[in-house]
């Protein structure tokens, strides 16, 4: 009874930090992570989605897959085992509620500043600031380190990265987060990208002192050029109780749509992404908990039209949510409008909000 | 005397439903006679519509003509505060030959999601007299049901309204208004509001000025009730302001409440703006979105005294 009282929580715990948002997060709850679509800044500074970057973000590109192995017989390296589901998640809207004005500033070509004020409706308004530093180390077209991601709330919460690329095949990272003046997380991971597999260990909330932790170890391989395998192992320990979760990931990438499986202790997951034209993207996600006991199947869309300025995404949910969001850059100003709104049938509940973010 | 249920109306005349434009123009007159100076419930409008209106969670109307006369919205509210709910509303415009605007709508009606329905009617008996009837229901009762005749002369306007007469509960509410204009610019008048219940009866008098130029209009009603002051300030074509000040014996309270409006035609915006010394400050921005027949509305007001943030989204199409 105990230890999977300490299985549910360290699943929980591990769960937060790993997948941001998904499932519920401590801080990321308060605003989403950013649009990986969201405008570029000053020297090229746009998320590509690679690491899982503090709410309120633009991060500067973080390639997910090296340019294709050199032809026929190499396999390419897959990217990481957190980025599989990330494409399908991707096209899914986020929920939207009060208001939001976001700032941003690029000072140089290494030195981004944002400042972000929410009036919310059901939560607490507050300003924050956020600084985004790339630095010097170029190892890519588009890729420099270390990165410095940092964000601070009014009431004192922080959230801070550090990501270096150590040597070519090694990059690393350290993430800390509070709620005021409390450590909430603090984690440290290490990534070894090989020809045709990668592997990462993270170490997450380590506490010599009371004796408690959590291990993450992940490996992806590709068998074929379209097919990847691969696991994840979690080692939770805390005074008196340790555990360990494990569970598996294949991934099938075909020419426009990639299909992944995630399997284990914890419940399934599979995610499927579509690109259908240039301008229409579907995803289809089902999760299911074991420790929840419950199922949900959501089908997403985001429709793109440039010409228009315009992305605009929509969801569907078995839980009878609906939901969109619409995008819209005002040119000739650097302004972008969102609007967005869900509605629960179920619990008849409804939730709008719109934001505006300049620069 | 505040309606249950606010009636949709065209933006722009956000709270009267029966349009009255061009307004009055006292200043143009030159052949010396006096204006006829408007109903007594247009006192305070000039004001009031610089204000932004409240709006909160979504709402979608489509507006559709049918005709030259008949005119029908659809209205859909989805609201996190209140109930959701659709409202089918629909005008019938005047053929009389009496009616001075012409397409000033006779006959309103609307119905909710719920069954409250909200119904007016304005018919122009002679050219000088209008009778206007109010029905107001919240599902199946009837909240409101008032009977106003109203007479304008060359320059003074009288109207007589009966408000909820009921025979088995032997209540009523009269009122009467009226209005003279007295010179080019002023205008005086009263209301006297006679109640009676079962129980009890009284009567309130209050009296009304209003002083008008070319750029601005003072308002003020003063009476036992209460007081209620209000300044129109057009700074520029683009630029309009409004300054509102109220006092009610009732309630003990005093409210001051400055707005402003500003229209950017070139955009194709209008932006109303205000603050209030309940330390409530709001605004509300509409955009047509030129190529189609549509209208965005979005608006947030913040209470800062009791720290609440509401906001709202709108569209309107056609």
């Amino acid at each position: 009874m105990g230890g999977e009282n300490v299985q549910c929580w360290c699943v929980c715990v591990y769960l937060m930090y790993v997948e941001n948002g998904q499932m519920g997060s401590v801080l990321a709850a308060a605003s989403p992570s950013p649009d990986p679509q969201s405008a570029a800044a000053g020297g090229g500074m746009a998320v590509s989605g690679l690491m899982s970057v503090p709410p309120g973000f633009t991060m500067p590109p973080v390639s997910s897959v090296p340019p294709s192995a050199d032809a026929g017989s190499a396999l390419p390296n897959p990217g990481t085992y957190e980025e599989c589901h990330r494409k399908c998640k991707e096209v899914f809207p986020l929920q939207m509620e009060g208001v939001r004005l976001v700032v941003n500033k690029g000072l140089s070509n290494h030195f981004q500043v944002s400042h972000t004020v929410t009036l919310s409706t059901v939560g607490d308004s507050g300003y924050r600031f956020g600084a985004t530093y790339v630095g010097t180390k170029q190892t890519g077209p588009a890729e420099s380190f270390p990165v410095m991601v940092g964000d601070m709330d009014n009431t004192g919460s922080l959230n801070a990265q550090v990501i270096h690329q150590l040597s070519t095949a090694v990059r690393s990272k350290v993430a800390i987060q509070t709620q005021q003046q409390k450590f909430v997380n603090w984690q440290c991971d290490v990534e070894f990208r090989g020809q045709n597999f990668t592997s990462a260990v993270t170490f997450g909330n380590p506490d010599v002192v009371v004796g408690s932790g959590i291990v993450v170890s992940h490996y992806l391989q590709s068998i074929t050029p379209a097919l990847a395998l691969g696991g994840e192992l979690v080692y939770h320990r805390r005074p008196g109780e340790e555990g360990t979760v494990t569970s598996l990931l294949g991934r099938y990438t075909g020419e426009n749509y990639v299909a992944t499986l995630t399997v284990g202790g914890a419940g399934a997951h599979a995610t499927y992404y579509h690109k259908a034209n240039d301008q229409l993207q579907v995803g289809v996600e089902f999760e299911a908990s074991s420790r929840m006991q419950e199922t949900l199947t959501s089908l997403g869309y985001q429709l793109d039209v440039p010409k228009a300025n315009l992305i605009f995404k929509g969801t569907v949910d078995s839980n009878w949510v609906v939901g969109a969001t619409l995008e819209k850059k005002l040119p000739p100003l650097p302004l972008t409008l969102a609007l967005g709104a869900f509605l629960n049938h179920k619990k008849n509940k409804f939730q709008c909000g719109f934001g505006v973010t300049i620069g | 005397m505040g309606s249950v249920l606010a009636l949709s109306s065209r933006p722009g005349h956000q709270n009267w439903p029966f349009s009255t434009d061009p307004p009055p123009s006292r200043w143009d007159r030159r052949d010396g006679r006096l204006p006829n100076p408007g109903s007594f419930h247009a006192l305070h409008r000039s004001c009031k519509e610089v204000f932004p209106q409240q709006i909160e969670g979504v709402k979608m109307i489509v507006n559709k003509t049918l005709s030259s006369f008949f005119k029908v919205s659809h209205i859909l509210h989805l609201s996190a505060v209140s109930p959701s709910y659709y409202r089918f509303h629909v005008e019938h415009l005047q053929s009389d030959d009496y009616s001075k605007d012409k397409d000033a709508p006779a006959l309103i009606g609307e119905m909710d999601s719920t069954g409250s329905m909200n119904a007016h009617s304005l018919l122009h008996l002679t050219e000088r007299v209008r009778a206007r009837t109010v029905f107001q229901t919240q599902q199946s009762q009837f909240v409101t049901w008032q009977f106003e005749t109203e007479y304008r002369g060359n320059d003074f306007t009288a109207a007589v309204t009966v408000a909820n007469p009921d025979v088995l509960r032997e209540s009523v509410i009269l009122v009467a208004h009226f209005l003279q204009s007295v010179s080019s610019g002023l205008v005086l008048g009263g209301e006297l509001v006679y109640h009676r219940g079962r129980a009890e009866e009284g009567g309130i008098l209050t009296l009304a000025g209003q002083y008008s130029r070319p750029n601005w209009v003072a308002t003020l009603n003063a009476g036992k009730g209460g007081a209620h002051a209000s300044y129109y300030h057009r700074a520029n074509k683009q630029i309009q302001v409004g300054v509102e000040f109220e006092a009610s014996t009732r309630t003990q309270e005093t409210t001051t409440s400055f707005g402003y409006q500003m229209e950017l035609p070139e955009a194709n915006m209008v932006f109303r703006g205000m603050i209030n010394s309940r330390c409530i400050i709001g605004g509300v921005l509409e955009k047509r979105l030129s190529p189609l027949p549509a209208t965005l509305i979005m608006g947030a007001f913040v209470n800062h005294r009791g720290d609440k943030l509401q906001v709202g989204l709108g569209i309107n199409v056609g």
